[in-house]
């Protein structure tokens, strides 16, 4: 595979908006994936003085969407303060949609394609298409095709009652049937993953974001939205003790560990980055952050393979540290999404596990353990929530943040997504 | 403090009782007009209203206002003041013929408002008499927004030498293709009557709008200027004036072409049959 440094340029980050996340079903009960995708946009073109400009392209997605959003990033571009030549696209990879849209536009800035983009991504669980069932779906569609009446009370004929009920979505494996929780639930099982444990690093990702908050490290990141100035979910005085009240919510019996404390929470949002070339930024006396230097995405097969579902980047890591001459531990910071505390904990013990590096990683020997005072040191998900769109775009704004402050340095970000896939990246200082 | 020529609202009237009142009181209306205004201290937006009404009209829910659902706040006031019986035209059938509005900033969702509605202007005019019914906004002392809502009365008369009428024009090019077409639903009006409490019963049903003339329920101008304007929302002008007139009443259900041409400071649009002459709406937009 080829290295980065045969690449004529990278892109940088210059900087990122995202509206403050609030819990499902509360301040943005009202607001569509459109709403607030236009709204983190045009928070973003007032930060960086881009109104009536274009860019070389916006690549944003949504998980969840109505189908009516065929082209939601190009609506929400249409919608906002950029000039309306920039052209959009929709990405979807489940929760590393925001991070796989950053990937797309750093790599098009890298081939010198563009010289600037926006990356992102939004969901809301309030404001979930609601589908109706594939036998009623059927009889409609056929009733549209019908020529004539009689056809059409035919093709209707047999419609029953419970054809009727709508289909919510739901956060579920379509193969097999189990919640991401539920997946999740086994794999913390397997690998003796402790409700302490899990625990200790929920309560750490609410006081690691409310510090951040505190000493203002979102004044730049963040633009309130419809009333709401920071995340929601956020709890800056959860507790141990607290936590520890809460009953499980994934897994069986005694060895169940997962609460709605160590799970991120279902959740609305929006965030976007923008990314261009040093010489796009410079000309523009606009900061660069830090440099999206390269990413890496892998999946497991945990249908069949007997592979967690949220394992995949643990393996996307190897070929991504190959090929910079990296070791893991060769990070300031750590950004490694926290879908659940235990995905974070597994991840970690999984790189420290000399069996599963050498018989699942395929490497000679275990990457090892990391310093846990480098991870997530602005808290992550489960403080801040999780709109699965917009996590990768928070997450890439913060880390280049984190490095731009630090001014030396590298971050690793590691985002799990549904469907057994995981999204990779590095990024550096300047 | 209220005196007899200021009424102070401490709450959002209600609309309906209003209309009732007004159609009750509408015989025997004249005289000159009295110098009386309504005045509404301390409002605050109410976020799901306001998003419901952005869905309506096609806006985009945001932190900042669009400037003519202040005038959905200001209605209220205008409605008020009409079925006060020292109000000189009857509120049955008064026509909304034009309406202009002044956005000096735009207005945040989170500011609480002071609003003041007084009328002025009465008028003759060759199908009756006109009166504006002005509007004003203010957070603070700061003049953020003005309205003026020119109502026709038919057959009404009052004194004095009819001026020539004055129309917005427009330039939208010439045989320029429609920049979207509009499918206005039957239930258009009273979609918008629910989130404008514009329940005047010429849009909410056709026998309603029949007994005023029309020949079936017709969709409030406000609702056609408010869609006209979320058509271009994203490249107005932070400070500007929105001038509109209502023609031809816009009938529900309809098809409508939407016309919109980039000028020297804004925009001049246009909103017209799309199986007919004449137009239902002519705006312009400038920047101030």
């Amino acid at each position: 595979m080829a290295g980065n440094t045969s690449s004529p340029r990278s892109a940088v980050v210059v900087g990122g908006n995202r509206i403050p996340f609030a819990r499902a079903s509360g301040s943005y009960i009202h607001a569509s994936n459109q709403d607030m995708l236009t709204a983190a946009l045009d928070g973003l073109v007032a930060r960086f003085g881009l109104s009536g400009q274009g860019v070389g392209e916006v690549a944003a997605g949504a998980v969840v969407k109505h189908s009516r959003d065929f082209n939601l990033t190009r609506e929400s571009v249409l919608g906002s303060r950029l000039a309306p030549t920039t052209p959009a696209y929709d990405v979807q990879q489940a929760c590393g949609t925001g991070l796989e849209a950053a990937i797309l536009v750093a790599n098009k800035i890298a081939l010198g394609q563009i010289d600037c983009g926006i990356a992102g991504g939004v969901d809301s669980a309030s404001d979930a298409p609601i589908a109706v069932s594939d036998s009623l779906r059927e009889k409609l569609l056929a009733a549209n095709r019908a020529k004539t009446p009689l056809d059409r009370v035919k093709a209707l004929s047999g419609l029953r009652l419970r054809h009727l009920v709508p289909q919510i979505p739901r956060n579920s494996e379509p193969r097999t049937g189990l919640l991401m929780g539920e997946h999740q639930a086994i794999t913390t099982a397997e690998w003796q993953i402790s409700r302490t444990a899990q625990d200790e690093l929920a309560a750490a990702s609410h006081h690691n974001l409310a510090a951040a908050y505190d000493r203002g490290f979102f004044d730049d990141l963040v633009t309130p939205y419809l009333r709401v100035t920071r995340d929601q979910n956020l709890r800056p005085d959860t507790s141990m003790e607290k936590l520890a009240r809460l009953k499980p919510v994934f897994g069986k019996g005694e060895g169940a560990t997962m609460t709605a404390g160590n799970s991120t929470p279902l959740t609305d949002g929006a965030s976007v980055v923008l990314l261009g070339s040093q010489q796009w930024a410079d000309e523009r006396g606009l900061p660069a952050l830090a440099r999206f230097v390269d990413a890496q995405t892998a999946a497991v097969d945990y249908v069949n393979g007997g592979e967690g579902l949220l394992m995949a980047p643990a393996y996307a890591v190897v070929p991504l540290l190959a090929r910079h001459g990296l070791s893991l531990q060769d990070f300031d910071f750590y950004e490694i999404h926290e879908a659940f505390a235990s995905t974070v904990l597994v991840t970690l013990a999984a790189w420290e596990s000399e069996k599963f590096c050498v018989e699942r990683l395929g490497v000679d020997a275990p990457l090892g353990s990391i310093d846990r005072s480098k991870v997530n040191v602005n808290g992550s998900s489960l403080a801040a929530g999780h709109p699965f769109g917009a996590t990768g775009g928070r997450i890439v704004a913060s880390l280049a943040k984190q490095l731009s402050q630090k001014g030396s340095g590298r971050g690793l970000i590691s985002i799990c997504a549904a469907g057994g896939q995981g999204v990779v990246a590095i990024l550096e200082a300047i | 403090m209220s005196d007899a020529r200021t009424l102070t609202l401490d709450s959002t009237p209600n609309l309906t009782v209003l209309f009732a009142r007004a159609a009750a009181t509408s015989i025997g209306r004249g005289g000159p007009l009295q110098d009386v205004q309504v005045r509404y201290p301390r409002t605050w937006i109410h976020l799901p209203r306001l998003a419901a009404y952005d869905k309506v009209c096609g806006f985009a829910l945001r932190d900042t206002l669009p400037a003519p659902y202040l005038h959905v706040l200001v209605f209220p006031l205008q409605a008020t003041l009409m079925a006060d019986r020292r109000f000189p035209l009857g509120m049955p059938g008064l026509v909304h013929v034009r309406n202009r509005i002044v956005q000096h900033r735009p207005v945040d969702a989170g500011e609480p408002l002071t609003l003041r509605s007084s009328a002025r202007a009465l008028r003759p005019h060759e199908k009756g008499a006109q009166i504006d019914l002005v509007g004003e906004v203010r957070v603070g002392d700061e003049l953020v927004w003005e309205g003026v809502s020119t109502y026709l009365s038919r057959g009404a008369s009052v004194p004095g030498e009819t001026a020539p009428a004055q129309h917005v024009a427009v330039d939208l090019g010439p045989d320029a293709p429609a920049n979207a077409v509009w499918d206005v639903p039957g239930d258009m009006g009273r979609r918008y009557a629910a989130v404008s409490g514009d329940v005047d019963p010429m849009h909410l049903s056709s026998l309603a709008a029949r007994a005023f003339g029309f020949p079936g329920a017709l969709v409030q101008g406000m609702w056609t200027k408010a869609h006209a304007l979320a058509a271009i929302e994203a490249r107005l002008p932070e400070a500007y004036v929105v001038d509109v007139d209502f023609s031809e009443p816009l009938l529900l259900p309809s098809n409508a072409n939407f016309f919109a041409a980039q000028q020297d400071h804004g925009w001049d649009f246009a909103v017209r049959p799309a199986d007919g002459d004449g137009d239902h709406l002519r705006g312009t937009v400038r920047a101030l």
